[in-house]
């Protein structure tokens, strides 16, 4: 201000400088401020914000399938629409006094379109997570519905509902193999069989995937994701045959069914490589809803269950007997005509003998043959003759829960008459494997083999990762000795014996009954009413292709002997399962399944054909688009694949890369395509692909 | 004493180039920040920058007319205008559109106007005419303070009543700016601190809502209530850091591409324009309020009248209230209450009023030089 006198002057300018230092000194606070936060502490918010939108993601990979040894698949992952619902989306921007209006009005729409309690779903919202599960496997309509109400074009959209593809173990096909297979928990994880044994095969990487989100949690990219197919778990492969396992499991069901067996197992091998082509065990469960199944059906009694074996076991007394030498292929044996004390004990045959040679012991199944040969191999030679057969060992199956079977039941030698009751097979115990690895043994001139399960392991992009090779772990007996039980063991099925039961025509069978008395948990001695009938063979017996153990525990309904329970059995499963194999009484010719089905006749194993064909065609084999051309493709055009059983996103993959445009109807599976496979088309012609839910 | 109703060439000699370009500066990198600050919108959200730019033509246009009228117009029109605000305000109660629970809006139409953003002008005018109007030159006591005090009083709660906490402390800050400057007492000064000291409880406990107490308790204890309440605070002091020296970069800041900021394009700008340019940035942006402030302190020191001084340091006042209350509480120095940022936020009646402000000190400087020094005293 002019024209003020210098003294008031002065003083004003005084009074406007300090406002103005003052005012400096708050927008020095201000820059003091941003100081402290951006340069003194600004990495501790730097690092504040990385947090704020880094999400760390924990994808879960697809879980592998498991498939049979001709790809047919055992168990499989299917995406099934979720719906879950982030709450606090929903409710933005809702005034705090009208929440819980809304939340009532919102449940009572999200229940209807799920067909919900209201009462549940509004506590869900109550709740105000940013994550919720509203129902979990919801329908095709229920989908429908949900992205109805989440419709932002009509009038009173609800916010916040999420649909995701959710995975979901699927076993096609429901019982078959449930106790091998196990089954996946709702969390994802394997419980029981090859899921709980090959969890961190199939189970994948379950990695750490960082990567950027925005405040409602949507990705906005992430970084170094790996390929997707990287994360997935390994595909397994097993040795498992689908049909033989579904001959198996159809046959042991009728056997459990006829002679009202507790339980039973079967074990088919191949014994000249060791695969296990079926390993039935009943009763069985459905692993689709394996909370329904009692647990102790889900266990495989084939590797968990032990049992006394009975006479089943001569076969490889005697083999260890012959291999020592104690005793001549020729011998001839006296029999004591049927009752034989050894210290105080007697030991009974069922058919009164005198002399009978070793292939007569074997179809006679005498005991006290048995017995007499194996205190002449002495105590020692006989329980390392039946260790050397993988008795009392673990096989190195890789399942879960195997038991070892017990030898020398209190860990000391045994005494005369344990040495002489272990030769027919009572007082030890074995398990259904063990038997059938140990008649593979036999068949496969006398080495033992370790039983292959996992015939391959593939990655997601179907590159092989492991292939377990045959492995031998002994020499059981010389492959002479072997050769020669093998020829004893004909013996059984034939003319008298007491597997004449097992005997398929056209083949020679090899094998043995058993009929082992049960303990009486009550008393802890033998009953006279409760057994376990067996039977364990190979066939053809010149050059087996199949070894069979077949197990019922406690038949009763008066049948109970192995060679009348189990023996049908065993004859059932080979005959069907040398046709289904190509194995003709003349040798290998591959045949073909519709030609041994025409031939079948009255025969029972046409019927059981009949149903395994059924069984085969309802899951056609994945086909990963390659086709076998009939006729001459022009260029530009191409042959639609086959692409049912896949799942959505490989089927449409595979589609998409044939150069196809496929379109996607339905959830689920892929149970047709439109036009259908076979069909040739120009390139870029549209695909239907029509997808329904498991059922 | 009124020389003329135009502008004199002489005048157009003297336009304030400083100020201009400080205000020009501040305005283009506002609007350069709210299209950051919106950019992470689509629809008419990302738009608003445009509409900013036209608030900024029409407070422009404004404040050419009244660069054009003699300031000392104003001076007559002082009460009346102040009515006219105080009417406005009265009326918010009647016709308010609700806004988060808070009533500010009145709407004529299409616009929408915040009554209570020109009521801070109204009332340094107001203000100024009753300095003007008592030309006293020994210090005033409190008694002579009481009319100016209650000619704040009542926009201010009529304000707090809205509720506006943020306006209030504004109207409430100019008011003890512009006593500040005008000669009390020291005893009249004591007693003020005093009363306030007393009143501030009361204030406290019986005049605030629950929510604005909240916000001061968020203030003190900004971590016990990170999802809730202290949201802003917080999360607005994350983006500043996200900054650091140099800042991520325009339109590269991830909290606000995120979305992680609320209300990034109103009540804080300022931490999208940190996060984007680093403290650097931000004291350069300090910088020009500083300036602002400091130039206009200058202006209304030299004014040639008692009216355009009081004038002068109420239009800085209300720039330097609102600058320092937004950043203080953006960087987590004071409560978060809605005050705006001059010319980075956006909002026609903010921006409006702002540049009314600027208007009225550019008027104030370029007629420092004209007619005859009315009164030598302030």
């Amino acid at each position: 201000m002019r024209n003020l006198d210098p003294r008031r002057a002065r003083w004003i300018r005084i009074r406007m400088g300090l406002l103005c230092g003052l005012m400096a000194l708050g927008l020095g606070g201000v820059v003091n401020g941003a100081y402290r936060i951006e340069v003194e502490d600004g990495d501790a918010w730097y690092d504040l914000a990385e947090r704020q939108r880094q999400r760390r993601l924990h994808i879960t990979p697809k879980r592998g399938t498991i498939y049979d040894r001709n790809g047919a698949p055992l168990a499989e992952s299917v995406e099934v629409p979720s719906v879950s619902v982030d709450a606090v989306e929903m409710l933005r921007g809702v005034d705090e006094q009208y929440v819980p209006m809304r939340i009532q009005q919102y449940a009572e729409r999200i229940a209807q379109a799920l067909s919900l309690p209201a009462e549940d779903v509004v506590e869900k919202l109550s709740r105000r997570r940013r994550f919720a599960w509203l129902k979990r496997r919801v329908s095709e309509q229920e989908v429908e519905r949900v992205r109805a109400l989440g419709d932002r074009t009509q009038r009173y959209p609800v916010r916040g509902l999420v649909i995701e593809g959710e995975g979901r173990r699927f076993y096609p096909n429901r019982e078959l193999a449930g106790p091998l297979l196990g089954f996946v928990a709702t969390d994802g994880e394997g419980k029981e069989g090859i899921e709980l044994s090959l969890e961190h095969e199939l189970r994948g990487n379950a990695s750490e995937v960082r990567g950027l989100r925005d405040r409602s949690g949507r990705l906005i990219f992430s970084e170094g994701i790996e390929d997707e197919q990287a994360l997935a778990g390994h595909n397994v492969h097993l040795t498992i045959d689908k049909g033989i396992q579904f001959t198996a499991e159809r046959e042991l069901e009728a056997a459990m069914k006829t002679y009202e067996a507790i339980g039973g197992s079967i074990v088919v091998v191949n014994p000249e490589n060791g695969e296990v082509l079926a390993m039935a065990s009943s009763p069985g469960f459905n692993p689709n809803d394996y909370s329904q199944s009692d647990p102790g059906s889900r266990r495989n009694r084939c590797v968990v269950d032990r049992f006394e074996p009975g006479s089943t076991v001569k076969m490889f007394a005697i083999a260890s007997a012959l291999a020592a030498k104690s005793v001549a292929p020729s011998a001839t044996i006296y029999c004591e005509e049927g009752n034989m004390a050894i210290d105080n004990v007697v030991i009974h045959d069922t058919h009164v003998h005198k002399w009978l040679t070793l292939p007569q012991i074997l179809s006679q199944s005498s005991n006290i043959g048995t017995a007499k040969i194996a205190l002449g191999l002495g105590e020692q030679r006989l329980y390392e003759g039946l260790r050397r057969f993988g008795f009392g060992d673990l096989t190195g199956v890789p399942l879960p829960g195997e038991s070892v079977g017990v030898l020398r039941p209190r860990g000391r030698p045994w005494v005369q008459v344990e040495t002489a009751s272990a030769a027919f097979g009572q007082g030890i115990s074995v398990t259904t494997l063990q038997l059938a690895m140990a008649a593979a043994a036999i068949a496969n001139r006398g080495r033992l083999l370790e039983p292959i399960l996992i015939k391959r392991i593939t990655d997601g992009t179907g590159v092989t990762l492991s292939e377990p090779s045959p492995r031998v772990r002994r020499d059981a007996v010389p492959s002479s000795i072997a050769r020669m039980v093998s020829e004893m063991l004909v013996a059984v099925t034939e003319g008298d014996g007491t597997g004449v039961e097992a005997a398929i025509p056209g083949f020679r069978v090899a094998g043995k009954t058993g009929t082992a008395q049960k303990i009486d948990p009550a008393t802890g001695k033998y009953t006279d009413t409760h057994y376990v009938a067996s039977f364990v063979g190979f066939v053809p017996a010149e050059r087996p292709r199949l070894a069979i153990a077949v197990v019922l525990d406690e038949p009763l309904g008066g049948t109970y002997g192995g060679g009348s329970v189990a023996a049908p059995v065993f004859r059932r499963i080979g005959e069907m399962a040398l046709r289904y194999l190509g194995v003709t009484p003349r040798g290998s010719v591959p045949m073909k399944l519709s030609e041994v089905a025409e031939q079948s006749g009255e025969d029972i194993a046409a019927n059981t054909y009949q149903v395994l064909s059924e069984a085969r065609a309802a899951a056609a084999p994945i086909s990963t688009g390659v086709v076998t051309p009939s006729a001459p493709l022009k260029t530009g055009e191409l042959r639609v694949p086959d692409l049912t059983g896949l799942p959505q996103r490989e089927a449409v993959r595979s589609a998409a890369t044939l150069g196809l445009d496929p379109s996607v109807e339905g959830t689920g599976r892929l149970t047709r395509q439109e036009p259908p496979p076979g069909t040739v088309l120009p390139k870029g012609s549209p695909l239907k692909l029509i997808f329904e839910p498991p059922t | 004493m009124i020389r003329g109703d135009s502008l004199s060439a002489r005048d157009r000699d003297h336009f304030d180039w400083p100020l201009f370009i400080a205000a020009v500066s501040i305005a283009v990198l506002g609007v350069v920040n709210l299209y950051s600050a919106t950019s992470v919108y689509s629809g008419s959200r990302a738009e608003l920058y445009i509409s900013q730019v036209y608030w900024l033509f029409m407070g422009g246009i404004i404040g050419g007319v009244l660069i054009a009228i003699d300031y000392r117009h104003l001076e007559r029109l002082g009460y009346v205008l102040y009515t006219f605000g105080v009417f406005s305000l009265a009326l918010v109660f009647v016709l308010a559109r609700d806004v988060r629970g808070s009533a500010r809006w009145i709407e004529f139409g299409a616009f929408r106007f915040q009554p209570s953003e020109f009521m801070k002008v109204f009332l340094v005018i107001a203000l100024a005419k009753f300095l003007h109007d008592d030309p006293r030159n020994e210090g005033r006591t409190l008694r002579d303070l009481a009319i100016p005090a209650t000619l704040t009083a009542v926009p201010a709660l009529l304000v707090l009543k809205q509720p506006d906490l943020g306006t209030a402390t504004i109207l409430v800050f100019v008011f003890l700016t512009i006593a500040a400057v005008t000669r009390v007492r020291w005893k009249s000064a004591a007693l003020f601190v005093v009363s306030i000291l007393v009143a501030v409880p009361i204030l406290w406990e019986y005049v605030l809502l629950d929510y604005q107490r909240a916000r001061v308790l968020v203030f003190l204890h900004p971590e016990e209530d990170l999802l809730h309440r202290g949201w802003h605070a917080h999360h607005s002091r994350v983006a500043i850091g996200n900054g650091g020296l140099f800042g991520n970069g325009y339109l590269r800041g991830t909290q606000n591409q995120f979305l992680f900021l609320p209300d990034q394009f109103t009540d804080f700008p300022f931490p999208v324009f940190a996060e984007e340019w680093g403290f650097v940035g931000c004291v350069v942006l300090v910088c020009l309020y500083a300036f602002l402030v400091v130039w206009g302190i200058r202006i209304a020191s030299m004014a040639k009248d008692r009216f355009g001084a009081v004038l002068g340091v109420g239009c800085a006042a209300i720039i330097f209230w609102h600058a320092v209350i937004n950043l203080g509480m953006t960087s987590g120095a004071l409560p978060v209450v809605g005050v705006t940022l001059p010319l980075f936020s956006y909002g026609g009646s903010s921006v409006t009023t702002v540049m009314v402000a600027i208007a009225l000190l550019m008027s104030v400087s370029m007629r420092r030089y004209s007619g005859v020094a009315s009164l030598d005293r302030l």
